[in-house]
Parts: C-alpha cells; structure tokens; sequence
C-alpha cells in the first residue's frame, strides 16, 4: 500500500493544454528535485472511433502526439487537463507554484494540495497486476490500457 | 387586442438574446457565408450533387386520403417531394456559446416547420426532411446562432460542452472534428460523426471574448453575466417552481 504521508498536489489550469505546451510543463515539472510520481489527466483521445456510425474508423487528432521528457518518449492518449503529483515533501510545493506562476501567463492556473492518487488497490487494480502489487503502480495507469506508467530516471531529467 | 408574444422574462442582454433569436419577427445577424455544398458535406447525409433519396412517392403521386388537416396544413418542400429524415446535432459550449440546447429547440419551434428537435443538457438535435434540413442547417450555421470556436456540429461523440475550453480556446472534442488553422479560421476536416472529408469546410474565424459575452444566451458566473444578477429572471422561475411544487399537491381553496 501507498505510504498515505507522502503529500500530493494538483496543477489546474483554466485552459487544457496542448502536446507542445504539456511537454514544456512535464519536463518543467520533472526537473524539480523531490517529485515522485506525476499523473497526467484528462479527456481521452481513442485512435478509434469509439461510439457511433463511425465506429472502429481512425481518429487522427492533432493533441494526441508523443511527447518527450528528457530522454523518455510518453504517448499521450488524453488531452491534458491536469497534473497530479506526488512529493517527497510538502517544501516541493513552493517550488512547484513558484514553477506555475511563471509558466501559466496566458491563463491562470490553481495549485490544489490533497489526496489524488489511489492509497490502496482497487478490483480493477487487482485484475490488472493481481495479487502483491508494487504500490507506486496504484492508480496511475488506465486499467484499461496495456501499457504501464513512464518510469523517468533522476538524470533523464 | 391582439396577443403579442414575450418569449421569455428577464433584463439582463442573456434574456434579450433569447429573446431576440426566438421572435420570429426579428432577422438574426448573418456572421458568415458557407455553400449548400459545404453544408451538405458536414451533414455527411447525401454526397453533394446527387439526389435526394426518397422515403415515400412525392405527394403529389400518391393518393392522399381525405382530411380536413392535410387541406389546412401545407406540406414542406421536404414533404413535398417524400425526402428522408435526417438530422442535425449541435453542442454549444458552457463557456458564452451564443446558443444552447434549450434555447435552440424554443428557437427552432418559433422559425422553423416540419421539425422534431431532441433537447438533451449538452447537445441538440433537430430531425426533419433532407432538403428542409439542409435549409435550416445553412440559417443555424450563417448566423449568430453559430460560433465556430464555442459551438460544433456532433452527430455522435459531443463530449466536450462543459470542460475547460482547449489552449486556442476551442471547445473539447475527441473526435477533433473542426480544427482551428494558423490563419485564425476554423475549418471542418471530419463530418459531424467524424468520417475525414475529401477537403476541408471552413467556417470562419472564432468571435471576440466581448461579442461571445454580448450575445451569448447562458448564464454564466464566471465568465458573462450571473444568473442571480436578472431579478425578473429569478422572480419568474421561481413563481413557476412554486406554482408546480404546489399542483403536484392538488391543493384545494378553502
């Protein structure tokens, strides 16, 4: 199970944010020491068609792109609405509003401290990675989707 | 003395817009200028050029049977000629769209014949025969009723009027139906169930925050003019609130 002491805090910006500009603000982001886990949320963009006459046909979308941080690709499936992050330490979130406040200038943002993540495995948790699960997997990835989470390592960055 | 319309209560520019666009008798501001063509190729009904298919013979080689309602009532074009029904879905954005689903289904009932909307929270849509469709689609989209950044044409898929707006300030949709280009002018690559078009549509440039705010008919704390800011407004909804809470009791007068 999660450690629950590990404080999290949420980015919100008023606009949801294009491939370019999400990459701009995760490479940001990944650079500040004390981060451990960011979780980028949003409305899906399927490669299908999901519902409808034209179901099952390609969607090509401008705002699904692969993105790049450091030296790790991350396949961006959603548009970018939120970031949630986990840190080491509370201290980390001045850093991030410090990071915000220079970033956001076109349009304004909030910075949400509290519990966003999953703290325990849920049934679908349990369907997707079974029983003894690595707790920093909770929660972060679409139990839908066959891909794990983007693991960044410090010199990536 | 004859009876005139209101259309709806309220002092704030929200109500007169609504107002405005239900009154029949006042023509609504054209904004843009898009072919039949163009039209028919968003709708995705019919391929542009060919013909109508038909759901019945045209009235006129049929035998119609004897009613004192079809001698009243005088058939549509689409009617006329035995067109199929079709549709079209818009979604209007939370954010000033100058229209919205309720809104729509009063307006079109006011200007339009021969129509059957479906209002539902975030998407409208109106059915009717092929040719009138493409009549009324053509008004819906020429004028002030259509916004290309806030309002889009959704057969399926609509997701998207009540999240933030994108960084460009687009409204969300998965499908991304309409695209805005470089030059600042939207353009339609998808039909409105999302199958790509042979060329774009374009359907001109998004409006200004200050005109959005001016002709938009939602009321909207944060971003245009607060509900709980038209009295009028509040005092008639409140009055019909109470005047229905109180039949559903059957009250009786002493």
């Amino acid at each position: 199970m999660t450690d629950a002491t590990f404080p999290q805090c949420r980015i919100v910006p008023l606009r949801m944010l294009k491939p370019e500009t999400s990459e701009r603000l995760l490479t940001a982001i990944a650079a500040i020491p004390g981060i451990r886990r960011i979780m980028v949320n949003g409305p899906g963009l399927p490669a299908t068609v999901p519902y409808g006459p034209a179901r099952g046909s390609p969607n090509p979308n401008t705002n699904r792109q692969s993105i790049r941080i450091g030296d790790t690709d991350l396949a961006l499936r959603v548009q970018v609405a939120n970031v949630v992050i986990e840190m080491e330490n509370a201290s980390v979130v001045d850093a991030l509003r410090e990071l915000c406040d220079g970033f956001f200038t076109a349009f304004p943002y909030q910075l949400q401290t509290g519990r966003f993540m999953k703290n325990a495995p849920s049934l679908v948790d349990y369907t997707k990675y079974g029983p003894g699960v690595n707790p920093d997997l909770i929660g972060l990835a679409d139990p839908r989707s066959r891909d794990g989470p983007v693991l960044l390592r410090e010199r990536d960055c | 003395m004859a009876y005139t319309p209101q259309y709806g209560p309220g002092t704030s520019v929200v109500a007169a817009n609504r107002r405005k666009q239900m009154n029949p008798g006042q023509e609504l501001e054209r904004m843009r200028s898009i072919t039949e063509e163009d039209v028919v190729l968003v709708l995705g009904h019919r391929a542009p050029g060919s013909a109508y298919p038909s759901a019945h013979p045209p009235l006129a080689e049929q035998q119609e049977p004897e009613c004192p309602m079809r001698k009243l009532v005088a058939p549509t074009e689409g009617a006329k000629a035995g067109d199929r029904v079709r549709y079209i879905q818009f979604a209007d954005s939370m954010f000033n769209a100058p229209s919205q689903p309720y809104q729509r289904t009063y307006t079109e009932c006011y200007r339009f014949r021969g129509i059957d909307p479906g209002t539902l929270s975030g998407r409208q849509i109106v059915e009717c025969r092929e040719r009138d469709l493409e009549k009324y689609s053509k008004e819906l989209i020429e004028t002030e009723m259509f916004e290309p950044a806030r309002v889009s044409l959704r057969g399926a898929t609509v997701h998207g009027h009540s999240l933030r707006l994108a960084e460009d300030g687009m409204m969300f949709d998965m499908l991304q139906r309409c695209v805005l280009g470089e030059d600042g002018v939207v353009r339609y690559v998808k039909d409105q169930i999302g199958v790509p078009l042979d060329r774009p549509v374009e359907v001109g440039k998004p409006l200004d925050e200050e005109w959005l705010k001016a002709h938009s008919t939602i009321f909207h704390s944060l971003v245009g003019t607060a509900y709980r800011d038209d009295e009028e407004y509040v005092e008639y909804v409140k009055r019909i609130h109470s005047l229905r809470t109180k039949y559903g009791f059957i009250p009786k007068e002493e």
